[in-house]
């Protein structure tokens, strides 16, 4: 038994204590600041987890997931602002329009595989960031995006005293995620992504459609990431470029790499982690104690994807089933060193 | 001393347990065919000789390790291969083939024996390899081998999908350069076999089940019981 | 009629620099199955190396030192690329995923270390006051500095032609493109051709980065990371590993992208995507594509 048999109680209780916290204001979760930055994190750990059902578990290497994440986020943003459906319609259609564009996408997408399949999702990505970004039918707001217009949306996410409800909106996000993701995993499509992913040429000869399962993992992980760019918006309270960007899909890539590929707990981990050190290490190259380190070696440090993009080095080179690849290790050690 | 000497070759290929501690002498200037049923890794054999796949044991030519070595640097001692499928580059001409294959400085000599070999190489040296037939890729594969000073040659169903003429050809090169070249001869091809080969190894399931001369393919009860076909088949 | 002789050259232009950007990704990842994020690293090292030659050169710009400043920085860009190979590419062997990977990883931490350095702001790339004149061709006026990326390329074009026709290393590559194992068969280390077509790949995008540079008006490392998306494209459609396949969609994509622009702002790059699109679901393997062994 590779999982240790307290990790899923310890898991329960962990959530039931992140509910809990913001309800009273003396630990840090009861302070908005953290309350922001943790439900950022939850919207990119759950977004970690919709990457990790592409790559992961199907082994499909999409260099294009922020377009689905684009798509909710400004979608939603531009019929809740026009007052076009009503806010949560608005999220429901956004999901639509993006689960319709990843099946198109995908279907052109996917007569390619590997590293070719790679480029070309990353060529899609761009488009879209071209779309945001050159303001087409002046809808999309150009460089500077949208601000949403909180008159349209329920004022118990407004201001931010209802900082914590966000958060709860994000929670709640996270773990519809990822049951969503556990269901989909275990079922015998499920199955199926992972076979893929090992040996695509053995599930043909099962005469199993391997195209048809390889658009269905791309298109629920494309609906799932356009629900949390609805979320996003919420927690943003704006739509921006930055969110369509192909910087976002590799921050994506580095998350699940770092915090395991195969396990979707890794994935979140890795999510929830880089978000919450990039937030924080921000704030640490404000500090004085910082400015006084010398520029050649404060100026890189300062930006986080020099760290982090030396931990995705060596992780690749050293340890490739990511942070829960070398837990899992270490717990096979540890069981095997038991028994004998 | 033999040219090649393997002692308890053992070889795992994506978890399945191929060769189970192959052992076997290829002696010096002779040829020696290696049979078999399809599956029962002769090409593994072969290719792990190469270096293509790692394994256990010792694999010895002229008495030097080369068990674990890269590839270049297997071929670099003396070991030419001749693939099954050719592998010629089809996109390369004929002469690019060759002029690839060719290791030493000076090689006009040897040019010169590859073209009386095959006289078609030096006509169509400048023609695509990929347009060539089957039999002529054969052609291609067989005298980039020959270029350079070899310790030995290895073979892999040389004959595998010619049309019956071509087979003649193919057999008629190989004989000629069996005589002064050790070689290790995987083919299904019986009558080639019976032309050619001095010594014979017969491998069962990853195993070494007969090794010795060549007198007993003559004699169609045990072709059939080792091979699993009948003495004549072409 | 001038109007669309300028868009046109323009276009080649343009479509130079995603020349030179691709013929490094397409050897690459042609021979090596290694699909090279850090190629924009490689442009941005070797638009700071020669931007700070060309600084040091003195105030006063001559093609002489342009020139020199620019193959200078595409030797710095060719160095750094062998040593990427040599420290990281060749100890993941055959894991080409996480080959790729592992340049992601190079791209952030180099994009990173210069961001640290040099800031994002642009800096403008001292150039000979020669590139501000306008040549007439046909009627139509171009900047001078478009005839440069044109020779640059055709330059890099025919060298490289030279380079796979004419060398034996580059009979090692034409052959490895298509049998990596059988090169080894042969007795040759297939792996020297590896680094070297590494270092060439580092030096065309070194050069490349030089001359973007340029042409975006400043040096920065922001800059890089379009023009490596439009080298996957050009790549792609020209067929991988292949180097002419890669000069033929770069000049194709160039003018398009300028045509397009011309009549919508912003409607080049969508339309190249769609093009992508098209030749997708045509023809996969690109314009001039050998199929991958």
């Amino acid at each position: 038994m590779l999982r240790w048999k307290y990790s899923r109680p310890l898991l329960g209780l962990l959530l039931l204590v992140l509910a809990i916290a913001p309800l009273f204001t003396n630990n840090p979760l009861g302070k908005p600041g953290l309350q922001q930055t943790m439900a950022v994190a939850f919207v990119w750990g759950a977004l970690a987890l919709t990457y990790d059902l592409l790559f992961g578990f199907t082994g499909l290497l999409s260099f294009g997931h922020a377009l689905y994440f684009a798509t909710g986020v400004y979608v939603s943003c531009i019929l809740i602002n026009h007052d076009v459906v009503s806010w949560w319609l608005a999220a429901l259609i956004a999901i639509a329009v993006s689960a319709i564009l990843a099946f198109l996408v995908g279907s052109a997408s996917l007569r390619t595989t590997g590293i070719t399949f790679a480029m070309v999702t990353l060529a899609f990505g761009e488009a879209g960031h071209v779309i945001v970004n050159r303001n087409f039918f002046n809808l999309t707001g150009g460089e500077n995006g949208i601000a949403l217009n909180a008159d349209n949306v329920p004022q118990i996410w407004i201001g931010v005293f209802n900082t914590k409800n966000i958060y709860w909106l994000a929670l709640a996000a996270l773990v519809f995620t990822y049951a969503v993701i556990w269901w989909v995993t275990e079922s015998s499509a499920g199955k199926v992504f992972s076979a893929l992913r090992d040996n695509e040429q053995r599930v043909q000869v099962l005469g199993l459609n391997t195209q048809h399962f390889k658009l269905l993992a791309f298109v629920i992980s494309a609906a799932l990431a356009a629900m949390l760019g609805f979320v996003m918006l919420i927690a943003a309270g704006s739509a921006a470029p930055r969110f369509a960007e192909s910087g976002v899909t590799i921050a994506l890539l580095l998350m699940v790499v770092i915090g395991g590929a195969v396990t979707r707990w890794g994935a979140v981990l890795g999510g929830i982690f880089y978000s919450f050190a990039s937030t924080r290490m921000q704030d640490l190259t404000q500090q004085e104690s910082f400015k006084s380190i010398p520029k050649w070696i404060g100026g890189p440090i300062a930006e986080p994807a020099l760290l982090l993009g030396l931990i995705f080095i060596l992780i690749v080179m050293f340890s490739p089933g990511g942070l829960s690849g070398a837990y899992y290790r270490l717990r096979l050690k540890a069981l095997t060193n038991k028994s004998s | 001393m033999n040219a090649l000497s393997v002692k308890d070759l053992h070889v795992k290929i994506n978890e399945s347990h191929i060769l189970h501690g192959v052992t076997f002498e290829v002696p010096t200037n002779k040829v020696t065919a290696l049979l078999g049923r399809n599956g029962v890794g002769k090409s593994t054999t072969l290719r792990t000789i190469m270096g293509f796949y790692e394994g256990s044991g010792s694999v010895e030519l002229n008495g030097n390790q080369i068990l674990g070595k890269q590839t270049h640097k297997i071929v670099q001692a003396g070991v030419a291969f001749v693939p099954e499928d050719r592998e010629v580059f089809a996109s390369l001409t004929v002469k690019e083939n060759l002029s690839l294959a060719a290791r030493g400085k000076n090689n006009d000599a040897a040019y010169k024996a590859i073209y009386d070999l095959f006289p078609e190489l030096d006509t169509r040296a400048a023609q695509q390899a990929g347009s060539l037939s089957g039999g002529q890729q054969q052609m291609v594969a067989i005298a980039r081998a020959l270029l350079n000073k070899n310790e030995i040659l290895l073979v892999d169903e040389p004959t595998k999908g010619l049309a019956p003429k071509l087979v003649t050809e193919v057999a008629d090169v190989l004989a000629e350069v069996a005589k002064t070249t050790t070689m290790l001869l995987v083919e299904q091809n019986l009558a080639l076999v019976k032309r050619v080969a001095q010594h014979v190894i017969v491998m069962d399931q990853g195993r070494v089940v007969y090794q010795g001369g060549p007198e007993n393919l003559h004699n169609d009860a045990w072709v059939h019981q080792m091979l699993g076909v009948s003495g004549g088949h072409k | 009629m001038d109007t669309f002789i300028l868009i046109g050259i323009t276009g080649i232009g343009l479509g130079a620099l995603y020349f030179l950007v691709a013929s490094g990704l397409s050897l690459i990842y042609g021979l090596m199955g290694v699909l090279n994020f850090a190629h924009g690293s490689f442009l941005t090292v070797g638009a700071f190396v020669g931007y700070w030659l060309a600084t040091k050169l003195g105030p006063e710009t001559s093609m002489t030192d342009f020139i020199f400043a620019m193959i200078v920085g595409g030797l710095a860009a060719g160095a750094f690329a062998l040593l990427m190979e040599q420290l990281l590419i060749t100890r993941l062997y055959e894991r080409h995923i996480d080959q790729a990977l592992v340049t992601v990883g190079v791209s952030l931490v180099v994009g990173a270390v210069l961001a640290g350095w040099f800031g994002n702001d642009l800096r403008m790339f001292p150039t000979p006051l020669w590139f501000l004149t306008a040549i007439n061709v046909g009627g139509a006026m171009i900047p001078a500095d478009r005839v440069v990326y044109i020779a640059t390329a055709v330059l890099l074009l025919i060298g490289n032609w030279i380079l796979l026709k004419y060398t034996r290393i580059g009979l090692v590559i034409r052959a490895g493109v298509e049998n990596r194992n059988m090169v080894n068969a042969l007795g040759i280390n297939v792996r020297r051709a590896f680094s070297t077509v590494f270092f060439l790949g580092g030096f065309a995008a070194g050069v490349g980065g030089v001359l973007v540079s340029v042409y975006s008006n400043g040096v920065s490392p922001l800059i890089a990371g379009s023009y490596l998306i439009y080298g996957f494209i050009v790549v792609v459609i020209g067929g991988m590993g292949s180097v002419p396949g890669s000069f033929l969609a770069a000049m194709m994509i160039g003018v398009i992208r300028q045509f397009a622009n011309y009549y919508v702002t912003g409607l080049g790059d969508f339309v190249v995507v769609i093009l992508l699109a098209g030749v997708l679901l045509i023809r996969p393997q690109g314009l001039l594509g050998k199929v991958r062994a």
